[in-house]
């Protein structure tokens, strides 16, 4: 019982940061159909910077969240302007998948230089000392994650939903053609669906950031997942996503309790291969109707 | 308010417009039929800025709008009920409204009574008032149409211009659509309006351009249009039926 | 075969390339253009992937792993021979290949390459963990092979790994050349098309998928062999995009593109390791692309704003490498920027960009016209004769047809006979349920509820290939050719139901398949002539005008030897004279016997050539009947005009 509320914990902890990171590919993708194959590397710098605010800079780790999100939102229209909007224009699939690839490469190593190739650690601005509920183990930084993770979500559902500007995005989701008749800037909007991406996968960095160690290495795999957990959740459903994350959470713990670390992300990796085989909108995602 | 001249326009290799020049004078509801193919979409499209017309002009309140993006010139007062719809299908009647006065929000155009135009919308469009908090995907096709045209209203535009509103309608509907584009037009609102079934779309309307193969066949004060041999031709080929 | 000129340089770098030892003495140059060699034949099989199929893969430095770990493993567990592991490797890693193809069936674009991300994932994670087979982090070592007893010197397994690279040139070569490699392309340019001309793409995308990791595999033992050390973090992600960069940048779908782009890749590390070099070579290359765009820009053939990006980028760059003390470092970043580089600016990579130039100076005429003055067989009878004493019985019956779309109703209850010999016309007003009609007899819906009868058959549940090698062919109202492909490959993609040849005869060009080839190419250019395009056969499709795209679209429809065919709006967007040549090619296809179900809106064409008319609202039949009835029919006039 204690091992499995342990396996449950640490596995929900964890899967909210996937779902986070997949949330980000789910707001590009609705407005331009377009995602960014670098969005773990948009994790890795959200960190990093965040480090050398609270560490070289001497910032509250509170004050230092917008200062990354701002350069979240900054390095995701970067990505866009470079990567994704020539793409868009020659109409070419291959052009922004590719360069995606390629400014996530160029981070990394950027990374690299800068900070150095060692996983640093980081400051938490939580006391490290576990706290036991029904027999497992818990960090108050994993619970500010789960909380921190569904703060940002549920934010960008009320802007989505109550504002104007939100819901001109949910328009350019729903109808891009539609949504510029009614005078929406739709370039505008997947520009800004870029920055929100990466800002929220900034803010995930900096999130995850104390609880395992920060260097230039860490975007790759977490962004390959959390692409496992918005395939699996399904491309247009936002719950889908959350439910993805605490599946691949927890299965990832299980496995690395049971089986070893070392196959710890095997079976996420897997079940997006099942995934895409047999249902490929997700889980929770309505299938598309060919037009010829 | 509107004029095109000589426009041309096409997708790609294929050119659908060969010159067709249009005249929207302010107040009036010009049709523009013909049958499929004959490139009437196109027309909307291009002027909406959907697609880039390869040739000619267009000309809103005295200014040149072809080449434009769709959200500069739905800002400068052009309203656009697309063909099939289109309206936000997950959000509801609400939404799409406000979404229609977008603009307005933003200070692209003038702010006015965002709230009070909404109501009076829905005072409008009984069907829509019932359904207001509904997702637009859920209504039917006729709602739909009303709801496209009601964003459109939303806009406080200078023009609006209907792109087959009573495609996939079934009659009944299709006598409430045109219903109430007579009461726009007693309002004075100035429509251009394509449409495939000629003879209501005549029957409203106080100008008509007939559309054949890209090019303008013939075009005349709507009354006499419906009677006229060569719209039946355009649509039916050859001198065929009564 | 007047081709051998064309050969002469091929032959020319095959015997320089197998004299390099006995020049080059040093074993680390000699191990270098090994690496070379090996990674060019791993790039064929990219290429296959990426410049065929055109997909994205990050896989592949997984496969080239698994290639190099079944030598490794085999070696280490059996002590096999190399002559043993190769075929090996090449069958294993063929076998991951497939099972990789598996998930990736029914997706495209990115979800592919994710597909293709997580396979090499997975794999690179196995092979690190499974330390009972492979030794895992420790790695293998490997000798290098034994020749009659001894054990090969650096410059004998050059000539090894030299010969199979030319083997595998070929057969990659012949493969990309036969039906296979059209059939490939044509899964590219459009999958419904292609499912519609008897071209399964699941079957084809697996098919690309084995060959590719096939070759993949061979590289990767080859590979084991000559660095004589394996060990997992070898095949990472970035080594896979690596690959990618290098058949980008040579350029896809040429052999030549995929020998310059393992090049490129290998000597680049090397080149960034010495950073005096490398200024040097920055430097030339900053002084060549200015000198290049000077040029250009003064004949007019680009402009400022095009050249300013990549100017700005190669200058930065030669400045950027003076202030470094070591670039290293930042050898990810230049490979970043080389893949954007490349990826707006030379999308056809080195090799395309070096025929377009080499195209604009010379001209183009040249090199389009070489083969299209082939002699065009007149007596070769292109459409075959279908039974014409069979003509008014019943060819298709649709009983009570349903196809609903969540709510909406598209087809409702409706029924249709046709009769064979005669052309069958539907029309009716947008959105009554036309082209869902075509869709649901090629098999693209199935129908809700309802039957399909084709000579006495049910069609509904099988698949579009099926259907279409059963008799139906079809055109579609937005073009659907492959775009990139030749005027004749388009054609020949249309007769791949007449090649019965497997890879081994294409390989080997064993006699079937040449006669095969032959007969399929005649066959091809007989009908390109019925349509009037003979001389255009060898333009891009996506090249030509409009109207003779829509008479390529029936051409190729016509090579499957259909009895039906389905004209989805082939007048559409024609003009007067277009429209007429249509009419005369219908009739004349008519006339051999094949029935049409045509959909249009021209009511000229309609009125004109069809037999009988069934007319759609709302996706439901209101009227059957001939032309001019239907014409005069009161319910028609009301659904099109409203009076």
């Amino acid at each position: 019982m204690e091992l499995l509320a342990q396996i449950l914990s640490s596995g929900i902890a964890v899967g909210m940061i996937y779902a986070v990171i997949a949330f980000g590919f789910q707001l590009t993708f609705s407005t331009s159909g377009t995602l960014n194959f670098g969005q773990g590397e948009a994790l890795m710098l959200g960190a990093l910077v965040g480090l050398t605010c609270v560490d070289t800079l001497g910032m509250n780790y509170w004050l230092m969240i917008p200062v990354v999100c701002l350069f979240g939102m900054i390095q995701g229209g970067f990505v866009e302007l470079i990567g994704v909007r020539p793409a868009i224009k020659i109409k070419s699939e291959f052009g922004w998948i590719m360069s995606t690839i390629a400014l996530g490469i160029i981070f990394k190593n950027v990374a690299e230089n800068v900070w150095g190739r060692d996983a640093l650690p980081f400051p938490s601005p939580l006391p490290m000392e576990p706290m036991t509920f029904l027999g497992a183990n818990i960090l108050p930084m994993e619970i500010l994650v789960v909380v921190g993770a569904l703060v940002m979500m549920l934010l960008v559902e009320f802007f989505n939903r109550k504002t104007i500007y939100g819901k001109a995005v949910v328009a350019t989701a729903n109808d891009r053609d539609a949504a510029g008749l009614m005078g929406i800037n739709t370039s505008m909007v997947i520009t800004f669906s870029y920055a929100l991406s990466s800002l929220t996968a900034a803010f995930a960095g900096v999130l995850i950031a104390p609880l395992t160690l920060t260097g230039a290495t860490m975007g790759g795999a977490l962004g390959l997942k959390a692409f496992a957990v918005a395939i699996i959740g399904g491309l247009s459903s936002g719950l889908g996503i959350i439910v993805g994350g605490l599946i691949l959470g927890i299965v990832e713990t299980a496995t690395g309790f049971y089986i070893s670390t070392g196959y710890k992300d095997v079976p996420g990796l897997i079940l997006l291969l099942l995934v895409l085989a047999y249902k490929p909108s997700g889980l929770f995602g309505k299938s598309a109707i060919k037009k010829v | 308010m509107l004029s095109i001249k000589n426009l041309e326009a096409g997708y790609g290799k294929v050119k659908v417009l060969h010159g067709i020049s249009i005249d929207v004078p302010k107040g009036q509801v010009i049709t523009l039929i013909g049958s499929n193919g004959a490139g009437k979409t196109t027309t909307m499209r291009a002027i909406t800025g959907m697609i880039k017309p390869t040739g000619g002009e267009v000309t809103l309140s005295g200014e040149k709008i072809d080449g434009y993006e769709s959200h500069k010139i739905a800002c400068l007062g052009l309203a656009h009920s697309p063909e099939g719809r289109r309206v936000f299908t997950t959000m509801s009647v609400n939404d799409n409204l406000l979404l229609g006065a977008f603009p307005r929000f933003t200070g692209s155009r003038p702010k006015g009574d965002i709230k009070n135009d909404l109501e009076r919308a829905l005072e409008m469009f009984p069907r829509l008032k019932e359904r207001r908090n509904q997702l637009a995907g859920t209504l039917s096709g006729g709602e739909q149409q009303m709801l496209a045209m009601a964003r459109a209203v939303m806009l406080n535009p200078e023009i609006i211009l209907l792109d087959e509103p009573s495609m996939g309608l079934a009659p009944i509907l299709v006598e409430e659509v045109f219903r109430i584009i007579s009461n726009l037009k007693s309002q004075g609102v100035t429509m251009l309006l394509v449409e495939q079934f000629a003879a209501a779309a005549l029957k409203v309307a106080d100008y008509g351009y007939v559309l054949e193969n890209g090019k303008i066949a013939t075009h005349g004060p709507a009354s006499k249009l419906q009677d006229d041999p060569a719209v039946r031709a355009a649509y039916l080929g050859g001198a065929g039926g009564h | 075969m007047m081709k051998l000129k064309s050969h002469i340089p091929l032959f020319i770098a095959i015997v320089g390339l197998f004299c390099l030892p006995l020049f080059i003495h040093n074993p680390y140059y000699i191990h270098l253009a090994e690496t070379i060699l090996i990674y060019t034949i791993l790039l064929f099989g990219l290429d296959i992937v990426v410049g065929y199929i055109g997909q994205v893969s990050l896989g592949h430095a997984a496969l080239f792993g698994i290639g190099s770990y079944t030598a490794g493993v085999l070696y280490i567990h059996f002590g096999m021979p190399i002559w043993a592991t190769i075929p090996a490797s090449i069958v294993v890693t063929a076998f991951f290949g497939g099972l990789l193809a598996l998930p990736a069936l029914k997706v495209i674009g990115p979800y592919l390459a994710m597909v293709t991300l997580a396979f090499g994932t997975i794999a690179q994670i196995l092979i690190n963990e499974m330390t009972w087979l492979t030794e895992g982090p420790l790695g293998i070592k490997l000798p290098k092979p034994q020749l009659m007893g001894t054990v090969m010197t650096e410059a004998e397994f050059f000539w090894v790994v030299a010969a199979i690279m030319i083997l595998a040139l070929i057969v990659v070569d012949r493969f990309v050349k036969s039906q296979m490699g059209r059939a490939f392309e044509a899964l590219r340019d459009s999958p419904v098309a292609c499912d519609c001309m008897g071209v399964s793409v699941y079957r084809f995308k697996v098919i690309a998928f084995v060959i590719s990791a096939g070759f993949a595999g061979l590289a990767g033992c080859l590979y084991a062999y000559s660095e004589q050390y394996i060990s997992p973090n070898t095949y990472n992600n970035e080594l896979a995009v690596l690959f990618l960069l290098g058949i980008i940048m040579g350029g896809r779908k040429s052999r030549l593109g995929a020998a310059i782009g393992a090049a490129i890749i290998v000597l680049l590390p090397k080149l960034l390791d010495d950073i005096n070099l490398f200024r040097i070579v920055a430097s030339i290359i900053a002084i060549v692309v200015v000198v290049g765009a000077a040029m250009a820009l003064s004949k007019k053939v680009t402009t400022a704003r095009r050249v300013a990006i990549p100017l700005v980028g190669v200058v930065g760059l030669a400045v950027f490498s003076f202030w470094l003390n070591s670039i290293a470092d930042w050898r990810l970043s230049i490979f970043g920027f080389m893949i954007l580089l490349v990826v707006y600016y030379l999308q056809n990579g080195i090799v395309g960009f070096a025929k377009s130039f080499y195209q604009s100076i010379v001209g183009k005429a040249k090199t389009t016209r070489g083969e299209a003055a082939e002699e065009v067989d007149d007596s070769i009878s292109f459409i075959s004769s279908v039974a014409k004493q069979n003509t008014g019985a019943e060819l298709l019956k649709v009983e009570s047809l349903l196809m609903q779309f969540g709510g909406l109703k598209a087809l409702n209850n409706v029924d249709l006979s046709i009769k064979r010999g005669t052309i069958h016309g539907l029309i009716g007003p947008n959105g009554s349920g036309k082209s869902t009609m075509m869709n649901v007899l090629t098999g693209i819906y199935v129908p809700t509820a309802g039957n399909v009868l084709y000579a006495g058959e049910s069609v509904v549940g099988k698949t579009s290939s099926d259907i279409a090698l059963s008799g139906i062919a079809r055109t579609f109202q937005n073009v659907q050719l492959f775009g990139e492909m030749t005027a004749i490959q388009n054609i020949l993609v249309g007769l791949h139901h007449t090649f019965k040849s497997n890879m081994v005869e294409i390989a080997l060009h064993l006699p079937r398949y040449i006669r095969e080839e032959a007969e399929a190419h005649a066959r091809a250019l007989a009908l390109l002539k019925f349509v009037g395009l003979e001389d255009l056969a060898n333009e891009e499709a996506r090249n030509l005008p409009y109207g003779k795209q829509r008479l390529l679209e029936i051409a190729r429809a016509l090579a499957l030897d259909p009895e039906l065919l389905l004209l989805d709006e082939p007048a559409a967007g024609l003009t007067s004279p277009d429209i007429k040549e249509l009419l005369r090619i219908i009739r004349k296809i008519r006339d051999s016997g094949i029935t049409f179900i045509l959909i249009e809106h021209h009511m000229d064409v309609v009125m004109s050539l069809c037999d009988t008319v069934s007319v759609l609202d709302f996706g439901q039949k209101i009227a059957e009947g001939k032309p001019a009835e239907v014409q005069a029919d009161e319910k028609v006039i009301h659904a099109y005009l409203g009076t």
